[in-house]
């Protein structure tokens, strides 16, 4: 434990690893850090690597929220930055799913000095159509999408109940599956999306300061291509690589290629 | 596809693991109007509205990947002509012949979901409410702060003022001591004797009494009651009795003196705005050489002779009280007297307290003065004690 042992605790921070250098993974919206759990312990052989949950995601302390301030998504650009302050950290490497590229993204515009590089898993400035800009979605689609946040959240709690039955004769794995991914307050998840989905931080990427690697899904219907390809034609210093796959999440469905590809990126630099 | 899951009453998928259809039952065919050729092989977001796709990346996929089952998760499928149909699905992941596939039933769900729909805006309607009544609740402990702040305040101010009202009762003691001083001390000789008896309402008194030797063997005499009780009533009172030693001192006629009275008090109202304050008086002379009584009375209760045959006569008023009338004629009566009787003059405190006729059986008591003076006080004291409120009382007795 540090000396600041209330942020560690508020973003349930996880430090495992050797090396130098660090590597600190933000999950994306509607997760929390256990989605990296194929891709960061890759890692740990040659990085100190960092894991968290943001503040209403995961083991978080729930008690931490605060509606105004996780109102936009500058109140989680807060959490990295706080974490970065307790953990001293510097030019570490910030690997973002989703929406936690762009946060990852506006706390380096901030704090500069925390960061070297970026990596990228789908992300996307905007997700709305602005003509001539396309972000994939009309905004009743994305009202859709809260709608069926709203719909789902009881269906959810029943599901985890059940598992946690099947694996009665292993305690231990039960607890794990019980605060598993997905696994956020309702009210915290809605107010998240809004944040998300609704953002448009487009004017943003031209001040890019730091290096980037965008990791693009050839089909991914949450953060298109044309929106991935955007994304890199706005940003300096940045590289798009595609995993030729369907999906929002290949550090999930594609584990192997998504570390190939970041291995492949980290081994440029230095 | 075995015939009995092919016409299962509801619809089954089978996904690979990266969401492609590998197979696809009739009920869902038929429930989405697509051909199986269609959907093979395509994506699942082929049977999924927009929103549905999006939430299928960031829950489904993720979900099913993680714990290889789902329950009752709930989105949309969008028949071949694009109307929606909302379904409840069930997933289960698991390996066949070495890879893994996603196995799902689909219910559609159009009647449940309205209820669902009702009981959201219910939860809305309620969380709105809720929120409002925090704000609510937020507002009315500021109030109660606030409150609660003044109540401090109005405890200190009244505190001041309990001080303030401590301080006023203790000038006023001082005034009343003054008041008391200021009054001219009986006294007795071989001509006449003199008795006094002062007494005022709470605080300060209207009531004013004073005498002196004008010359030997001529004594002078006023007895006045300024309309009213307390601070004004008293310094008016005061005032006169200044004005009235001056004068006598100066040895003013009766005449002088009463029309000096009268245009003091007119002149301490001059610019009082309306108010005014009047006074009854007597001035009376005794001239123990002549045996002659000189007196003016303004309005004030008739003075009482008391004569050695105890034979009474009264001094009447002849004018209205002084400070009401400008340009008022004083004229003064005489009355001429045998030596052995006696004076009494009184304000109308006293007729208040004891009624004329007790009154004047007491005064005419074969008695000494200073005996007739405590019964007279004594029948005073009776009154003070069942009287609520009881107005400023003085009087003089006076053996000549």
């Amino acid at each position: 434990m540090g000396q600041h042992p209330k942020i560690t605790h508020r973003n349930n921070v996880k430090v495992s690893g050797n090396g130098s250098k660090t590597m600190i993974f933000a999950h994306g919206f509607g997760c929390d850090q256990n989605m990296w759990r194929w891709t960061a312990s890759a890692f740990e052989q040659d990085y100190q690597v960092v894991l968290f949950d943001y503040v209403g995601s995961g083991k978080s302390d729930i008690s931490q929220y605060d509606q105004e301030k996780y109102e936009s998504l500058h109140g989680y650009v807060q959490d990295v930055l706080d974490i970065c302050d307790e953990l001293q950290l510097e030019d570490a490497i910030f690997v973002g799913h989703s929406v936690s590229s762009i946060i990852g993204l506006l706390a380096s515009l901030e704090r500069p000095q925390c960061f070297s590089n970026l990596i990228m898993i789908g992300p996307s400035p905007c997700y709305l159509n602005k003509p001539p800009y396309y972000g994939g979605f009309e905004e009743e689609e994305l009202h859709g999408l809260i709608d069926l946040l709203d719909k789902n959240y009881i269906g959810w709690a029943k599901g985890f109940a059940a598992m946690v039955m099947a694996n009665e004769d292993q305690p231990s794995l039960a607890e794990e599956l019980m605060i598993s991914i997905c696994s956020t307050d309702p009210v915290i998840a809605r107010q998240f999306a809004i944040a998300t989905f609704f953002s448009d931080y487009r004017q943003e990427l031209a001040k890019a300061s730091v290096p980037s690697l965008i990791i693009q899904c050839s089909d991914d219907v949450v953060a298109p291509k044309a929106v991935g390809e955007y994304m890199h034609q706005n940003m300096r210093d940045s590289l798009i690589r595609v995993i030729d796959a369907a999906g929002h999440c290949p550090h999930l469905s594609h584990p192997d290629q998504t570390v190939e590809l970041m291995r492949e990126y980290l081994g440029t630099l230095d | 596809m075995d015939r009995q899951l092919d016409e299962a009453p509801c619809g089954f998928l089978m996904l690979s693991d990266n969401g492609n259809i590998l197979s696809v039952n009739r009920t869902l065919l038929e429930l989405l109007g697509f051909d199986r050729y269609d959907l093979i092989n395509k994506h699942m977001n082929q049977l999924l509205t927009k929103p549905s796709r999006i939430f299928c990346q960031l829950y489904f996929f993720p979900l099913i990947r993680h714990e290889n089952k789902i329950e009752e998760m709930h989105f949309s499928l969008q028949k071949k002509g694009g109307e929606e149909i909302p379904a409840l699905i069930f997933a289960n992941r698991h390996k066949k012949e070495g890879v893994f596939v996603i196995e799902c039933v689909l219910v559609p769900m159009h009647q449940r979901l309205e209820f669902e729909s009702e009981i959201l805006k219910a939860r809305n309607i309620a969380a709105a409410a809720l929120k409002e009544a925090a704000e609510t609740n937020k507002e009315l402990e500021k109030v109660l702060c606030e409150l609660q702040a003044k109540q401090k305040e109005l405890i200190k101010l009244n505190k001041q003022k309990e001080q303030y009202q401590e301080r006023i009762k203790r000038e006023l003691d001082l005034a009343k001591n003054i008041q008391g001083i200021s009054l001219s001390t009986p006294f007795s000789n071989e001509e006449i004797s003199i008795s006094a008896y002062y007494q005022s309402s709470n605080e300060l008194s209207g009531d004013m009494y004073s005498f002196y030797q004008i010359s030997p063997g001529k004594y002078g005499f006023i007895i006045l009651d300024v309309m009213g009780h307390g601070i004004s009533s008293a310094l008016i009172s005061m005032s006169l009795r200044s004005l009235f030693q001056l004068l006598i001192m100066k040895g003013a006629t009766a005449e002088e003196i009463m029309a000096e009275l009268d245009t003091q008090l007119h002149l301490l109202f001059r610019n009082g705005d309306g108010i005014k304050h009047y006074c009854t008086a007597i001035f009376l002379t005794i001239d123990t050489n002549t045996k002659e009584i000189e007196y003016i009375n303004a309005g004030h209760p008739p003075a009482l002779w008391i004569g050695r045959d105890t034979e009474i006569t009264e001094f009447k008023s002849t004018i209205p009280p002084i400070g009401i009338f400008e340009d008022l004629t004083f004229r003064k009566s005489s009355f001429a007297y045998q030596e052995g009787g006696r004076l009494f003059l009184y304000t109308d405190g006293v007729t208040e307290a004891i009624s004329a006729n007790t009154l004047n059986l007491l005064v005419k008591e074969q008695e000494p003065i200073h005996a007739i003076k405590e019964k007279i006080v004594h029948f005073l004291k009776l009154d003070e004690e069942i009287g609520i409120k009881v107005d400023d009382r003085c009087f003089l007795l006076i053996e000549v």
